[in-house]
């Protein structure tokens, strides 16, 4: 029995190109900068964050992740127009998520009412008694409570899953999604990511390992130090192919084949030669069935860190040779667990749209990444798009997209 | 979807607060896992540093479950999976403590600018990758060359159940030829953010490969009760432990 294929009917996204999905789509077409300037005494110079008023949620009052992906899952049920059509035994939820937000004042809250009267430490048998109380923590903590939420939602009483793989998280879980509907397990996965690391310590994280860009993003450029910051979600609704057309949906893009990988090299480290994330494309074009001609783009996970890119530019022209390949890291920051969700989405908009989007901040190409820098948008007919997701920690993800009407699927 | 393919076990590592290996499959109360001693299981010191409890917990459980199949090492490193349930890891807020002290402002409050002076160049610089809930396939995959698929689910107790189901898939469906499927979690201690709940340490990982006997259905039929808490809360491990417990106790009794 052949497995069904599957295509992507509804899509949303907040990211700093905007609320919605138009927005992201424009943004990208017309290689619009997204990232603005920072004013902090942080070594941050810009951020990507979303450029509108978020009121918080009632339900996750401090979890400014929470608000965009409810905001994303909106828009997705309604593009899809498929709100009153699930059928929750074949609903599907799958969300990959960053670490929890930590604002000044929880920090305030949390931490300094334990220090001990002499500086030597903390009374951590007393700030546990207190998270303990607190409305929000541990609750604040819990990765999976907007997976949950979203199934409550939904009604979904399909496989539930909420991947953790850093920057392949959301890359992962729409893997997952597929591989449900393949094995007709659900007709419908909904599927994303959700992440916004713009407070201290989420800075911190990056500040301290030396990965943030004390400029701007610049990828596969030789001058390139690091990433900028970014937020953002994206949710995007699976659906078997012959459901969403019985039904009169004109689905955006076909979701092909998916493929995950580890490096096996170094927690701390990506493979210096993207021995990897080259696996985890060829699984993915093995599993779409496409060869690496097939292949018209790549949207790379490229961050503009010194190593990263190397590796993944070595990884792309091992596996598919010479293509054009762009990231919307410079334009988008660095969305973290969201980052596989929003860029497909990008992808999506590309496909529907006939572009590619540009590459900014890339100025110069590093003679060590022997790729085909797209460095602004440009015209082209895709049928067939691969999407990379590289999580710190080695786990690497890749997606097939293609277009509706191509040969391919 | 094409036929699957019978998933037998190969290995199990266990580690609970009833003891490690064949011991935990005892009787137990919740708490640490007995005797155990990262050391004896990791033997980077350096890698050592950065794993928190649940992370030595899950390695150590990896490699034992290695252990029992010699043949392991001919699997091809792209063809070896793996597929682990897990917490995000609670950082050591002492970690933190320098520089949240040298940012302590007016009034007790966090002062921004002296955190960016004077504190963040007190914290280490991977500070980051110890709260990594991924880090069990990061360490592990590293030390095995364990390079084929893999997922980390961080769904609380459902996380070790995905883990388990996934994984026997990735063998059934042939997209690996290994697969080490678990997971691992440390709450002992963390009584009181569960409202007094008793908590406990543990990891266990199966070793699944192709063949006979197939456990599949077992497998789903095991992980579709309610999930026992006899050896207390144990997170992402409660039914890697409970799974493995019922398997370890199975093959002694034949």
């Amino acid at each position: 029995m052949s497995r069904p294929d599957v295509v992507i009917s509804g899509l949303g996204t907040v990211t700093a190109a905007g609320v919605g999905f138009s927005a992201l789509a424009e943004a990208m077409e017309t290689g619009r900068d997204c990232t603005r300037r920072v004013d902090t005494p942080l070594p941050v110079c810009a951020v990507a964050s979303v450029p509108v008023s978020l009121l918080p949620h009632r339900d996750f009052p401090d979890d400014r992740k929470a608000w965009l992906a409810l905001i994303a899952l909106e828009e997705a049920l309604e593009d899809a127009g498929i709100v009153g059509d699930l059928q929750p035994q074949r609903t599907s939820v799958f969300l990959g998520t960053g670490l929890s937000s930590v604002t000044p004042g929880e920090l305030e809250e949390d931490a300094y009412p334990h220090l001990l009267p002499d500086g030597t430490g903390f009374d951590v048998d007393a700030m546990r008694r207190d998270l303990a109380r607190d409305r929000a923590a541990p609750r604040r903590h819990d990765p999976s409570r907007v997976t949950a939420e979203f199934v409550r939602r939904l009604g979904a009483e399909g496989p539930v899953g909420t991947n953790f793989s850093a920057c392949a998280a959301s890359a992962q879980a729409i893997a997952e999604g597929l591989r449900t509907i393949q094995r007709g397990e659900a007709d419908v996965a909904v599927v994303g990511g959700h992440d916004s690391m713009i407070h201290p310590l989420g800075m911190l994280s990056f500040i301290v390992l030396g990965a943030l860009s004390p400029t701007s993003c610049r990828p596969f450029d030789r001058r390139r130090d690091g990433f900028l910051i970014g937020e953002g979600a994206a949710v995007l609704i699976l659906e078997r192919a012959d459901r969403a057309r019985a039904r009169g949906c004109i689905a955006r893009a076909r979701l092909l084949g998916a493929g995950t990988s580890a490096d096996a090299h170094a927690a701390t480290a990506p493979h210096p030669d993207g021995v990897g994330a080259a696996r985890a494309i060829e699984r993915a074009l093995r599993d779409a069935g496409l060869p690496p001609e097939a292949v018209d783009h790549v949207n790379a996970h490229a961050t503009g860190t010194p190593v990263g890119d190397v590796a993944e530019a070595l990884a792309v022209f091992r596996t598919i040779g010479e293509v054009p390949v762009s990231s919307v890291k410079g334009a988008l920051g660095h969305t973290i667990a969201a980052a596989g969700a929003i860029e497909a989405a990008v992808c999506v908009a590309g496909l529907q749209g006939g572009w590619m989007p540009g590459t900014t901040g890339f100025g110069d190409l590093d003679p060590s990444c022997p790729v085909e820098v797209v460095a602004a948008p440009r015209d082209a007919a895709l049928e067939v798009v691969v999407s990379n997701s590289f999580g710190f920690g080695g786990q690497n993800a890749a997606l097939v997209l293609g277009h509706m009407d191509g040969a391919h699927g | 979807m094409a036929d699957l393919r019978s998933v037998r076990v190969a290995g199990i590592g266990l580690l609970c607060p009833a003891g490690i290996g064949a011991q935990g499959m005892g009787g137990g109360v919740p708490g640490p896992v007995p005797g155990f001693r990262a050391r004896d299981h990791v033997a980077d010191r350096k890698s050592l540093k950065l794993m928190t409890t649940a992370v030595r917990l899950g390695v150590a459980a990896i490699q034992l479950a290695l252990g029992e199949d010699p043949g392991w090492t001919e699997v091809p490193p792209d063809r070896r999976g793996l597929f682990v349930g897990a917490s995000p890891q609670p950082g050591d807020p002492e970690d933190l403590r320098p520089a949240l002290e040298a940012a302590l402002g007016e009034e007790g409050r966090f002062d921004m600018g002296r955190f960016a002076r004077e504190g963040y160049p007190l914290i280490h610089p991977l500070w980051l990758v110890r709260g990594l809930s991924n880090n069990i396939i990061g360490f592990a995959s590293a030390i095995h060359d364990l390079q084929g698929v893999n997922m980390n689910y961080c769904d609380g107790v459902d996380g070790g159940r995905s883990a388990l189901r996934e994984g026997a898939l990735a063998i059934a469906e042939d997209r690996a030829d290994l697969v080490l499927a678990g997971g691992a979690d440390a709450w002992a201690g963390a009584e009181s953010l569960l409202g007094g709940r008793p908590c406990g340490d543990g990891a266990a990982f199966i070793l699944l490969r192709p063949g006979t006997p197939c456990i599949r259905e077992e497998l789903e039929a095991l992980i579709d009760r309610e999930p026992p808490e006899k050896l207390g809360f144990l997170g992402s491990a409660t039914w890697p432990v409970a799974l493995a417990r019922t398997w370890l106790g199975r093959d002694r009794a034949t």
